[in-house]
């Protein structure tokens, strides 16, 4: 048993946190907030040309062929910076359903492309008034001809506004299929909902959109398969990036309570103040090590199934109460936008709420130990 | 990265786990006795530990020239788990706080006298730190040892002694210098437990297991019997804690706790219907699950941290310390709510569900975020030494 990370390890997080300290700054988070297009050109050229938008993509496609560990160590530095960057959307999940269900030519065409960040894939998955499960994807995939015709409406899509290709998640008579369908085909149509997160995430209109049946993603009816293995993987990167946000807001609010001072006291010293901290600590600390754990089982070959929600749950519920007592102890400014807890405060309830929430992970998760 | 044991590790703590279950006896081991299992408080139980000091079990972190083997601290871990995943007696005060204490500031004659009595299971100790004035703030110890011809001449009161009704010896820590700041007045003795001057008095608990509080009436201890320098008792008592982390408050019982529920709901009914159905039910088991994860990747943090032998894991064991005695509360409560009425059937019945095991566990866990360091003072530790706080009381 060892928690030391490699020196190469060691390596990629200096790498990740010196550059995105340059490149994703406060302010430039700020200014990407709400904005359509969602992410600064020189972060994402910057990725690119780090390696990182291919990291864990097979060098064969370009890419850097690393496990889900160091894919957790990255994640918790873009938590931390609060990087606004499509890399989940793109090089994680889309990535992750091409190598898993992908034919080779639809391999051969996006993934180089995802690993150098030229092109941008984005999930078409949630709906108006349905879950985050199986049942929830309700947009009809009609066979006609030689192709399929969607008829729809899905919600929350990141980034669909630079999206090259979108992966939609449809309903075919035989259960849930993926497409790659391009955003500008015929009979869509998008309109940018502002988020809790800022991040810029749209309602797109299926009206009888044509495409091919080379677009489908894998097999008939296998998509939802794909999209829950994907989906396993990517809540340890997004558990990471839960920790990286806490961790941060805590270390900023424990700075901030050695030097305010009331009573003449910095606030550090009220008992009261220092024990949400050392709680939070605790919370943080311990849910880092779950999700190394959750990550280094996946890069062992081993089954994620408990671990991944499990790590996404704890994580994740750390994230918001740190943002929340850290805002108390913070005082009025926090309720400011001139100060930075809100951005964390809201990122973090917003990220709670993405890519499967609290009461979904706990019916994973109870299924797998209940059920077995 | 590794989250496995090393292959010698695993081998060890799978000879560990087939000795136990050859050796299942349920006088010895009986999980309803929760935390007080960790005694060796019955004839079984000490013969028990005999039992496991003829395997090589004890002392096995310790010097080889004081019959030890210098293995890693790990393999202790192991073993204490182990122990307590089979509600067995647990290596702990003697190996651990008073041994380790013994190797590194007893004189020759205690050495001689007590290590090899340790190894052999032939001794059982009391610890008396805690007194009426004297819980959290350990150091404010009031019990009077006055210099008298030869020895020291001990009055007053300690509380909270747990095991003074069985024990052999008794390690007190006693005020030799009341003149000097209150860290530096204190030097710790060894007491024979049958000596006239001591009078034990049970404390009953609402666990099943009682505690004492143990009056000193002109208790004479030889010059001898001071260990260690006078005045660096309190040093000696922190730095005990220090050195035995790995044999501290184990998470077996709480995964084993777990586990029972689990198992429990998976074959429970509700007006007919399986328990494991109701939604409030998976949501409950869902989160005691995940936290327990949670705690197990706590105690790995600290178990690497104390392996890597730099300074003493005191942060990582006092969040360890911290989540997982509020996780084993809370666990007991859930199991409590998830039984509905029929967990308020007392525990021992065989009517009630799982013998009442979690209404027993209920009672007997609500000392955990108390004893041994109370939460609050983790609290303390966690924000001083690893937030840089100031001193917050
Ligand atoms: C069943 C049992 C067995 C025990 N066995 C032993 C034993 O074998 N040997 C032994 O020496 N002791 C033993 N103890 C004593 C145990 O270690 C003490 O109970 C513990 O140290 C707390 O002390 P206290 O009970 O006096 O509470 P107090 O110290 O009076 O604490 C009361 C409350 O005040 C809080 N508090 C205290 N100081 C602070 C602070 N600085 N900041 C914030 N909050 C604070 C505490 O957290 C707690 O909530 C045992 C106790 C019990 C109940």
């Amino acid at each position: 048993m060892d928690l030391e990370l490699s020196e190469e390890q060691q390596m990629v997080i200096d790498m990740t946190r010196s550059m995105l300290e340059e490149y994703s700054t406060v302010d430039v988070v700020r200014v990407m907030e709400d904005d359509p297009k969602g992410y600064p050109d020189p972060l994402w050229k910057q990725m690119g040309e780090l390696g990182l938008n291919g990291l864990l993509i097979p060098e064969s496609y370009g890419g850097g062929g690393q496990t889900l560990l160091e894919g957790a160590l990255v994640y918790e530095e873009l938590g931390r910076a609060m990087a606004p960057v499509p890399h989940f959307v793109s090089c994680v999940m889309s990535a992750n359903v091409l190598l898993a269900a992908g034919s080779d030519a639809q391999k051969q065409a996006w993934l180089p492309k995802i690993a150098s960040g030229e092109a941008i894939l984005t999930p078409a998955w949630l709906e108006p008034e349905r879950g985050y499960g199986e049942a929830g994807v309700a947009l009809e995939a009609k066979a006609d001809g030689d192709g399929f015709v969607l008829t729809g409406r899905k919600r929350s899509v990141p980034y669909a506004g630079v999206a090259t290709q979108l992966v939609v998640l449809a309903r075919t008579k035989d259960g849930v299929d993926l497409f790659l369908v391009d955003p500008k085909a015929k009979g869509i149509t998008s309109k940018q909902l502002l988020s809790q997160g800022r991040e810029p995430h749209f309602q797109l209109d299926f009206a009888g959109v044509r495409v091919n049946a080379s677009d489908r993603i894998g097999a008939p009816g296998s998509g939802w398969a794909t999209w829950n293995d994907a989906m396993l993987q990517g809540i340890v990167l997004l558990a990471a990036q839960a920790i990286g946000g806490a961790d941060r807001c805590l270390l900023e609010t424990v700075a901030y309570s050695k030097e305010r001072v009331q009573f003449d006291k910095p606030l550090g010293a009220f008992q009261a103040l220092s024990h949400y901290m050392a709680d939070a600590s605790t919370r943080i600390d311990g849910g880092r090590v779950l999700v190394h754990e959750a990550a280094w089982n996946h890069a062992q070959g081993r089954s994620i199934a408990r671990f991944a929600p499990m790590a996404k749950l704890f994580c994740c519920e750390a994230y918001r109460e740190t943002t929340r007592v850290c805002a108390q102890i913070w005082g009025g400014v926090a309720f400011t936008i001139e100060y930075d807890q809100q951005m964390f405060f809201r990122r973090a309830k917003h990220l709670q709420l993405s890519w499967w929430d609290t009461p979904y992970l706990e019916g994973l998760i109870a299924a797998d130990v209940l059920d077995g | 990265m590794d989250f496995d044991f090393s292959p010698e590790e695993q081998k060890f703590a799978e000879e560990v786990e087939a000795w136990l279950v050859e050796n299942e006896d349920p006088v010895v081991m009986d999980h309803h006795r929760e935390n007080f299992t960790q005694l060796s408080d019955t004839p079984e139980r000490r013969a028990f530990m005999k039992k496991l000091a003829a395997k090589g079990w004890l002392g096995m972190s310790w010097p080889k020239e004081y019959g030890g083997q210098e293995i890693e601290g790990v393999y202790e871990f192991i073993l204490n788990e182990a122990l307590s995943k089979h509600a067995a007696p647990q290596i702990g005060k003697g190996v651990g706080i008073i041994g380790k204490t013994l190797i590194r500031h007893g004189s020759e004659f205690l050495k001689k006298k007590f290590l090899p009595l340790i190894l052999d299971a032939e001794i059982e100790f009391a610890v008396g730190y805690s007194e009426p004035e004297a819980g959290s703030d350990a150091a404010n110890m009031q019990l009077k040892a006055e210099k008298v011809d030869g020895g020291w001449m001990l009055n007053g009161q300690k509380m909270w002694t747990t095991s003074a009704h069985f024990a052999d010896w008794y390690w007190v820590g006693a005020r030799t210098d009341p003149e000097k700041p209150k860290h530096d007045g204190l030097s710790l003795f060894l007491v024979p437990m049958d000596h006239p001057g001591l009078e034990v008095q049970s404390l009953p608990t609402i666990g099943k297991d009682t505690t004492n509080q143990v009056f000193f009436n002109d208790v004479f201890v030889p010059d001898e019997y001071l260990v260690g320098q006078r005045g660096k008792g309190f040093q000696m008592i922190s730095e005990a804690l220090d050195l035995e982390r790995f044999t501290m408050f184990t998470l077996s019982p709480i995964a084993n706790r777990t586990e029972v529920l689990v198992d429990w709901v998976k074959k429970a009914k509700r007006d007919g219907e399986p328990l494991k159905d109701d939604p409030n039910v998976r949501r409950l088991i869902a989160n005691i699950v995940t936290d327990t994860a949670v705690a197990k990747a706590l105690s790995t943090r600290f178990v690497c941290a104390a392996k890597s032998g730099g300074k003493p894991p005191t942060v990582q064991s006092s969040q360890y310390k911290l989540f997982t005695t509020s996780l084993s509360q809370r666990v007991c409560k859930d199991a409590l709510d998830i039984q509905g009425h029929e967990g308020t059937i007392m525990e021992g019945q065989d009517d009630a569900p799982l013998r009442g095991r979690f209404e027993g566990a209920y009672r007997a866990t609500m000392n955990e975020t108390v004893g041994g360091g109370s939460s609050e003072i983790q609290k303390n530790i966690i924000a001083r030494r690893h937030l840089g706080l100031p001193k917050n009381f």
